[in-house]
């Protein structure tokens, strides 16, 4: 256990200085998009979160397919962990899409396909977290719930097609814009530590939840 | 195949049921003509409006009629002692879910020959000419619908709060069903380009395929105990 | 259809079985073996786990832990195999309300894979004395109507191991005949019958042995001793652990 809890340790540590690093460059070094000016700059934050948002789901994704294969209930710990984190990093995305949105269109809210998928992912996501709530049997809920991650996971596609070509039919497509090294470097950057701010939430996370499942399994035994 | 032979006794006494108490279709039938008339009182007399957002309209009252029809699918089973009695058959457990599945395809179809004549009179809508375009989407969609809403439903039925879970797992799950069908409906009945319906009409279909796939497949894990 | 029997083999045969709902273990390490053919009484208090453990042979409920096989097949592999030959008999019955007691009989039939003309049919229900309400819905029926209705859907499928929960109960004496008629009948045919009762009495009669099922754990008691009295650990001779 000692090596376990250094190795977290040395991730956080890592996790904390790319993402002062990142923060750095990204508020103050970089110079501001011409055109957008310094709201541009959360764009450093909304990128590596909606990164984290998908990225965490397909970890439900793959956590739930191994749980089903094998009902081994670290899986499902991990599923549930990565649910956790990733609930938070979509409503983070949604928050910021929609602080980035009102300067720059004058809206709160656009039907951009990637926020809308965004907004979706949300509500899958809250499925998930919700239907594990009615299952007090481990083995039960490991089951619901991989099975609405996996489902809502080969949705997540579906969703962004179907809203990608929703929008194109009326709407004409944005034009691509160049990005140039720099604003590519510091995004780089944030994408980094926000992956390593994830990887040591996913650390603690299990491990807690390790725990929580040997606590219920004690209690359930006296009781 | 012995599943399908399994599967159609099941939708054989569902339907024999459902034609006996009769109860529910009436009130699915009027509950949705309710609905579509509600959304025109909210919008007003804008014709031009009422029959661009007609498409929309429609498949909503569609989804809420669904939703209803999908809490019953298993409820005949409850009185009857729960879904263990068709577990308790021989044979393949996803025979159960074709049986369900079909079954509620075929009351939200017989619902919808109620709701597009309602939906036609109500918006002012020329469906007519576009009959067989509009019975194309209303089936593909509604087999959509039907797919993940017989599947979710047999996963929220023991669940205490299941009129709210069911909902919760099912809309997210459907975004492709409702885009595909709303869009493919407005593009026929406001007269686009018939390219709007091929896109739409494409994702419906493979919507359908992947979750039927999905579905079959991971039922029996659903069912366990 | 492999053919998985030899003559006296055991019809039940579970090693170690356990079933647990969340953290509450209801049956903790069952060891059991039934021979084809005999007829096992399978008392204890209500809650003991009787239902669960019928529920598990008839792999309406998958084993959290441990062995069994039935009728000659894997509980964990061939479950498929146990339903065709595992019949279950519940309190209530699975037959819908709506329906008439033919059309529940049909579809049971339909959905045993069987292809049963309705001649046959009318003769099941004629055996249960359903003859003449065979055109009646079932809303209609009386508890002992509904249980001949049950029995006819257990008659018509040709399975190898009856398992009857609380078989007796809710009976008035014409329909526990009924019920004692076909275990006598299953007997006859070399059915394996497991008859869980609450009232130990009750089933110990009609039974060959007799076993206890307490705090999850099962054990084998002096059968004609269990048949003279009613339902008490130390009267049976089973010490608590």
């Amino acid at each position: 256990m000692p090596e376990k809890s250094n190795l977290s340790r040395l991730v956080g540590l890592a996790a904390l200085v790319t993402f002062v690093a990142g923060s750095w460059v990204g508020l103050f070094v970089v110079p501001a998009d011409a055109a957008q000016g310094d709201v541009q700059r959360l764009m450093y934050v909304h990128v590596p979160a909606a990164w984290l948002a998908f990225l965490a789901f397909f970890v439900v994704f793959l956590m739930s397919v191994l749980y089903l294969i094998q009902r081994d209930l670290r899986w499902d710990r991990v599923a549930a962990s990565s649910a956790e984190i990733g609930v938070v990093f979509t409503a983070l995305t949604l928050a910021l899409g929609s602080m980035w949105g009102k300067p720059t269109w004058g809206v709160w809210w656009t039907w951009d396909p990637r926020l809308t998928t965004t907004a979706i992912l949300l509500a899958i996501y809250v499925g998930y977290m919700a239907i594990r709530s009615f299952a007090d049997d481990p083995e039960k809920r490991g089951r619901w719930a991989a099975i609405v991650g996996i489902i809502g996971f080969t949705n997540v596609p579906i969703v962004y097609l179907s809203v990608i070509w929703w929008r194109t039919l009326h709407q004409p497509p944005s034009s691509p814009r160049s990005v140039s090294p720099e604003i590519l470097w510091t995004l780089m950057l944030n994408l980094a530590a926000f992956t390593l701010i994830y990887v040591y939430l996913m650390m603690r996370r299990v491990r807690l939840a390790e725990v929580e499942g040997k606590l219920e399994e004690r209690m359930a035994y006296h009781g | 195949m012995d599943v399908l032979r399994r599967g159609w006794a099941i939708v054989w006494k569902d339907l024999l049921i459902e034609a006996r108490t009769k109860q529910s279709f009436n009130a699915m039938a009027f509950f949705a003509a309710l609905v579509l008339f509600i959304f025109s009182f909210a919008l007003g007399p804008d014709t031009v409006l009422l029959q661009r957002v007609s498409g929309g309209l429609l498949w909503v009252g569609i989804a809420f009629t669904g939703i209803l029809s999908l809490s019953r699918t298993y409820q005949s089973e409850e009185t009857s002692g729960g879904i263990e009695g068709l577990r308790m058959y021989p044979g393949d457990p996803r025979a159960i879910f074709l049986g369900k599945f079909i079954g509620n395809l075929v009351v939200l179809l017989a619902v919808e020959l109620v709701l597009f004549p309602a939906a036609a009179i109500l918006f002012q809508i020329e469906m007519w000419p576009h009959a067989l375009e509009l019975a194309g989407i209303a089936l593909l969609g509604t087999i959509g619908f039907s797919i993940v809403g017989t599947f979710y439903a047999a996963l929220t039925v023991n669940l205490r709060a299941r009129e709210v879970m069911l909902p919760l797992l099912l809309f997210p799950a459907l975004v492709p069903v409702l885009l595909g069908a709303v869009n493919a409906t407005t593009a026929v009945v406001v007269g686009d380009a018939m390219q709007g319906t091929g896109i739409w009409l494409r994702l419906l279909a493979a919507f359908d395929v992947i979750f039927f796939v999905i579905c079959v497949w991971v039922f029996p894990i659903a069912l366990e105990e | 259809m492999t053919a998985s029997v030899e003559a006296g083999s055991l019809a039940v045969e579970l090693a170690g079985l356990s079933k647990r709902f969340g953290w509450n273990r209801v049956l903790r390490g069952i060891d059991l073996r039934v021979e084809r053919g005999t007829t096992l009484a399978l008392v204890g208090p209500n809650g003991a786990g009787k239902t669960t453990l019928l529920k598990c042979l008839a792999t309406l409920l998958r084993p959290s832990g441990g062995e069994g096989t039935v009728c000659g097949f894997s509980l964990r592999s061939h479950p498929d195999e146990i339903r065709e030959r595992t019949g279950l008999l519940t309190v209530r019955g699975y037959v819908y309300d709506e329906l008439t007691a033919e059309e529940n009989l049909r579809f049971t039939a339909r959905m045993s894979g069987l292809r049963v003309p309705g001649a046959t049919l009318e003769s099941e229900l004629e055996r249960v004395g359903l003859a003449r309400a065979a055109g009646q819905r079932v809303r209609t029926f009386s508890t002992g109507m509904r249980k001949r209705l049950v029995l006819a859907q257990l008659r018509i499928r040709r399975i190898e191991l009856a398992l009857l929960d609380e078989p007796y109960a809710g009976l008035d004496t014409e329909g526990m005949a009924l019920v004692d008629a076909y275990v006598r009948e299953c007997r006859d045919e070399g059915i394996t019958v497991l008859l869980a009762s609450h009232q130990a009495g009750e089933a110990t009669r009609r039974a060959e042995q007799t076993a206890l099922l307490r705090d999850g754990r099962l054990h084998f008691v002096d059968h004609d001793a269990a048949a003279a009295t009613h339902l008490s650990a130390r009267d049976l001779g089973v010490e608590r652990p």
